[in-house]
C-alpha cells in the first residue's frame, strides 16, 4: 500500500510527527478506557502467549459465565 | 519496543500494553524491580522473573494495579529471535523526545520489522505500514541502506513494483537473497501476491519453529504453578 491508497484517516495520521501521534494515541485509549474498555489483550491463539486460563473474569472474551446460547448456520 | 513503537511511527493508533526490551545487567533488572514496584505490577502468567529464562527467549508478563495503570500490562524480554544483541539494537535505537523532556527510546523501524515477524496474523499488516511509512518519508533521499532494507521488506506488490523500477541495480543484487524481486521485475503482479503469502507462511512456521521449545517449557511451569498453588503457594 503507497501513501496515496491510504484512507484519509490513516494519512492525516501519519501526518502528524511522532510525539503529536503518542499523544493523541493516548487521548484515543483515554476515551477507550472511559467507553468501558478493557486493558486485556485480545485472544490471540496465534500467540505463542496465548493462554485461554489467562482471560480474567469481565473480560470481553472468554468470560467464565459466557456461553454460546446459540451458532448461526454455517 | 512494540505497539507502542508502532505508534510513535505512525503504523498504529493504540497499543494495549507496554513491551520493553531490556539490557540484561542486573542494575538493569534492580531498576526495573523497583519501576514494577511503583506501579504495583504482579506477574500474571509463567513464566517467572528469571534472567536466565529471559536470556533463552521468554518473555516475563505484568500487570499493574497502582492508581492511574490500573490493569495496564507490561511485557518484558531481553533477547528477540533472529535480531541482535542488546547493544546493537541499543546503537540503531531511534529516540524521541518529548515535550516534558521525557525520552522514548525505540526499536529502530527495520529492527522493529524483523521483531514483528512472528506466527501472529496480525502483525503482518503492522510490517507492511512500516516499511511503507519508512519508504515514504525517507524515499525522497535514499541511502544504500535504505533501499536494500526496503526491497527486502516491502511487503505489497505495488511497492515492490515501483521500488524494483527505481533502484533496478541494487534489486538485481538482492534477487538471490528474495527470489520474488525478479517477478517484480516482469510485472506478474498476483504471481508477485502470492510468492508475499508464501513468504509470510515460510517465516511463520519459523516462528513456530523458534518457539516450539519455548511453549513446552510455559506448560510445565503451568503445570508446576498449578501444583504449587494447590499446596497454598501463589504468584509472585
Amino acid at each position: 500500500m503507497t501513501f496515496e491508497e491510504m484512507p484519509e484517516v490513516w494519512q492525516e495520521w501519519l501526518e502528524l510527527t511522532p510525539l503529536e501521534r503518542f499523544r493523541q494515541s493516548e487521548k484515543l485509549f483515554a476515551q477507550y478506557l472511559a467507553m468501558g474498555g478493557n486493558l486485556d489483550p485480545d485472544p490471540d491463539p496465534t500467540s505463542p502467549f496465548y493462554d485461554p486460563d489467562q482471560w480474567r473474569p469481565g473480560a470481553a472474551y472468554g468470560r467464565a459465565g459466557l456461553r454460546v446460547l446459540r451458532r448461526g448456520a454455517s | 519496543m512494540g505497539g507502542q513503537a508502532c505508534v510513535f511511527y505512525g503504523a498504529a493508533q493504540v497499543s494495549k500494553d507496554v513491551d520493553l526490551v531490556l539490557l540484561a545487567q542486573e542494575e538493569n533488572f534492580s531498576r526495573l524491580r523497583t519501576a514494577l514496584e511503583q506501579l504495583n505490577a504482579k506477574r500474571i502468567a509463567v513464566p517467572r522473573f528469571d534472567p536466565a529464562l529471559l536470556a533463552r527467549g521468554h518473555a516475563v508478563h505484568f500487570r499493574c494495579a497502582a492508581p492511574g495503570v490500573e490493569d495496564l500490562r507490561i511485557d518484558i524480554m531481553t533477547c528477540l529471535r533472529d535480531l541482535p544483541p542488546f547493544s546493537a539494537l541499543w546503537e540503531r535505537r531511534t529516540v524521541i523526545t518529548g515535550d516534558r523532556g521525557e525520552e522514548f527510546h525505540l526499536l529502530s523501524i527495520p529492527d522493529l520489522v524483523n521483531a514483528k515477524k512472528t506466527q501472529r496474523t496480525k502483525d503482518w499488516p503492522i510490517i507492511e505500514l512500516l516499511v511503507a511509512i519508512h519508504y515514504r518519508e525517507n524515499g525522497a533521499n535514499p541511502c544504500p541502506e535504505w533501499v536494500e532494507f526496503w526491497l527486502a521488506q516491502a511487503r505489497t506488490p505495488e511497492l515492490l513494483a515501483e521500488l524494483v523500477q527505481r533502484f533496478p541495480n541494487e534489486a538485481r543484487a538482492q534477487t538471490s537473497h528474495r527470489p520474488l524481486l525478479r517477478l517484480a521485475f516482469s510485472g506478474e503482479i498476483e504471481a508477485l501476491r502470492t510468492a508475499l503469502d508464501a513468504e509470510v507462511r515460510a517465516e511463520q512456521a519459523k516462528d513456530r519453529a523458534y518457539w516450539a521449545p519455548l511453549i513446552a517449557e510455559f506448560e510445565a511451569f503451568r503445570r508446576a504453578e498449578r501444583a504449587e498453588s494447590g499446596k497454598g503457594g501463589a504468584m509472585e
